[in-house]
C-alpha cells in the first residue's frame, strides 16, 4: 500500500502561499529578464559549470565503456582497422594534392574579388556528452566551451558536412543545435548550377525542408547542397544535404524540396568547429563589448595554420563589422513553415 | 514519532540529484519518449512528504538546474515546478489518505499542470514545441508514481 506516514501532519507550513507567489514571481522575472534583455549569458554560463559535475557523472559510464571496448579489441581487429585506415590516408592523401592547388586557386580568386567571405581558419575538436538535452529540441552538448573560445553562431561541422551551429556557450560546455532542427535554418546554393536557398530543419533528423523554391527552379533529387556562405555564419563550399526528392504541383507556386544532411546528425561523436574569416568578424564586435570574460579572446584571430595562405586584399572586408552574423539559432523568415511538422 | 525536518534534507537532496542525473541520461531514441520527469516526481514526493523540510526551495532550484541543462528560457521549470509543488503542498493532507489509484491521478493531474505551464512559457517565448509526445510524460509519470513513492518512503525510513 502506498501511503505517506502523517509526521509532519501537524498544520499547514506557514504562509505557503506567500512563499509560493514569491517563488513563482522571481521565475517570473527570471524569465522575462532572460528572453527580453539578454542579460544572463554570464550568469547562465557559470551556472552551466554547476551542472558540468553532474553531466560528466551522467556520461563518464559510457565513456569508460567505450575506453574499455577499445582497449580489449584484439590484435586482428586492430591490425585490419590500421589497413583499412592506411588505405583511408592514402586516398585522402591523394585528394589533398589537388586540393591544395585548388584552394590556392579559388583563394587567389576571392582575392580579386576582393570577397573573404567564409574561408574557414582555424579548427578544434569537441566530443558530444552522452547526456540528454531537451528532449524535444535536436540539440547536443559538447565538452568545449567559452574557455576554448567557443561563441554563439558558430558554424560546427562534422566529417560528412555542416553539422549545425552553437546555440548556447557555456563556460566549460557549449548547446549546439542540428541542422535538422525545427528552428534552424541555413543558408545553401545547389552546387550544380548556384541557385542560392534556404534549407530549414524538420525536426526528423534525417531530412531538411527547401520551401523557397519556385516550381520552375532547376533543382532535381542528388544535386548537392553546398554552404553559400551568405549570412556570414557558415563558412562557404562545405556540403549540407543531398537533395531526395522533389514534388511539383503545378497548382502551386513552391515546389516541395527534401533533402538528406550530409553529416552524420544521428551518428557523430566528434564535431569540428570552425573559424572562418566573416563569422570572426562579426563575432569580435560582440565580444568586444563585455570586458569580463578573458577567455573568449581565444576567439582572436590565430597565428595562422598552414591553410590560411591568404593573399593581401584580404583586411578590407575582413574587418568591416557585419551587422549581426545570421547564426540566431532561429533566423527561419517565419512565413509558410508547417508548424506541426516537428514530430520528432 | 515526530522527526526534525533537517534530517530530511540529506536523503531530499540526494534523491534530488540522482533524478536530475535520471533526467539527463542519454536513452535511446524510442525509449525516450517515455521518459518520465523523474525529478519532478522527487519535488511532488517531498511537497507532500515533508513540505517544511523547504519544498518549494527544492522545485524553485530543481526547476532551475533543470532550465540549464535542457538550455531553455531560464526560469520556465522553476516557475512550472514551483506553482505545483504550491499545489501539491496545499493538497497533500489529502493525498496522503488517497488510495494509489487518485493519488495517481492527482499526481497525473500536477504533471499535466506543469506541462501545460512549460508548454505556455515555450509558446510565450518563441520556440513552441508542437509534438504531441510531450503530453505523454504526465501519463508514464503518474504510473510509475507509486513505484517511485515505494522507493523513496524506503530511503528515508530507516
Amino acid at each position: 500500500m502506498v501511503a505517506f506516514r502523517n509526521t509532519d501532519a501537524s498544520g499547514r507550513p506557514t504562509g505557503l502561499l506567500l512563499r509560493c507567489v514569491l517563488y513563482a514571481l522571481v521565475a517570473l522575472g527570471l524569465i522575462i529578464v532572460d528572453k527580453r534583455y539578454d542579460q544572463l549569458g554570464h550568469i547562465r554560463r557559470w551556472l552551466s559549470v554547476v551542472a558540468y559535475p553532474v553531466q560528466v557523472a551522467v556520461a563518464s559510464p559510457f565513456e569508460g565503456w567505450d575506453w574499455f571496448r577499445n582497449s580489449v579489441t584484439t590484435r586482428d581487429a586492430l591490425r585490419v582497422q590500421n589497413a583499412q585506415l592506411e588505405a583511408e590516408l592514402r586516398m585522402a592523401q591523394f585528394r589533398l594534392q589537388r586540393y591544395e592547388a585548388l584552394e590556392t586557386e579559388t583563394q587567389r580568386l576571392r582575392g580579386l574579388r576582393n570577397s573573404t567571405e567564409g574561408v574557414a581558419s582555424r579548427f578544434i575538436i569537441g566530443d558530444i556528452m552522452d547526456v540528454q538535452l531537451d528532449a524535444y529540441r535536436e540539440r547536443v552538448l559538447v565538452d568545449k566551451g567559452a574557455r576554448d573560445g567557443v561563441f554563439v553562431g558558430q558554424a560546427v561541422l562534422d566529417a560528412g558536412g555542416v553539422f549545425g551551429q552553437v546555440a548556447r556557450v557555456g563556460q566549460l560546455t557549449s548547446e549546439v543545435i542540428l541542422l535538422s532542427d525545427a528552428a534552424h535554418a541555413i543558408p545553401v546554393q545547389v552546387n550544380r548550377t548556384g541557385l542560392r536557398t534556404i534549407a530549414v530543419g524538420t525536426g526528423d533528423t534525417g531530412r531538411l525542408k527547401l520551401p523557397y523554391l519556385s516550381t520552375s527552379s532547376d533543382v532535381v533529387a542528388g544535386d548537392l547542397l553546398i554552404t553559400s556562405g551568405l549570412g556570414g555564419g557558415f563558412p562557404a563550399g562545405y556540403p549540407v544535404a543531398t537533395v531526395i526528392d522533389v514534388k511539383r504541383d503545378p497548382a502551386a507556386s513552391l515546389a516541395d524540396v527534401d533533402a538528406r544532411p550530409a553529416a552524420a546528425l544521428d551518428r557523430s561523436r566528434e564535431l569540428l568547429f570552425v573559424w572562418s574569416k566573416s563569422a570572426q568578424a562579426a563575432a569580435a564586435a560582440p565580444a568586444a563589448g563585455p570586458p569580463a570574460a578573458g577567455p573568449s579572446a581565444a576567439a582572436a584571430p590565430p597565428t595562422a595554420p598552414a591553410v590560411t595562405a591568404m593573399p593581401a586584399p584580404a583586411p578590407t572586408t575582413a574587418v568591416k563589422p557585419v551587422p549581426k552574423p545570421v547564426v540566431k539559432p532561429v533566423p527561419k523568415p517565419a512565413s509558410d513553415l508547417p508548424s506541426g511538422a516537428n514530430d520528432q | 514519532m515526530m522527526r526534525d525536518s533537517r534530517t530530511r534534507r540529506i536523503p531530499m537532496m540526494l534523491s534530488a540529484l540522482v533524478a536530475l542525473a535520471l533526467a539527463i541520461l542519454p536513452l535511446p531514441g524510442a525509449v525516450d519518449a517515455f521518459r518520465p520527469d523523474f525529478l519532478v516526481l522527487v519535488v511532488f514526493y517531498w511537497s507532500i512528504e515533508s513540505p517544511r523540510a523547504g519544498g518549494l526551495a527544492l522545485a524553485f532550484f530543481s526547476g532551475l538546474a533543470l532550465d540549464v541543462i535542457q538550455g531553455v528560457v531560464l526560469g520556465q521549470h522553476a516557475l512550472a515546478l514551483t506553482l505545483m509543488a504550491a499545489w501539491a503542498t496545499h493538497l497533500r493532507l489529502r493525498v496522503r489518505v488517497f488510495s494509489v489509484l487518485s493519488q495517481c491521478l492527482t499526481i497525473f493531474a500536477l504533471l499535466t499542470g506543469y506541462q501545460f505551464i512549460l508548454f505556455w512559457v515555450d509558446g510565450a517565448t518563441g520556440n513552441p514545441v508542437t509534438s504531441f509526445s510531450r503530453w505523454l510524460a504526465p501519463v508514464i509519470g503518474a504510473l510509475i508514481w507509486p513505484l517511485m513513492v515505494g522507493t523513496l518512503s524506503r530511503l528515508h525510513e530507516r
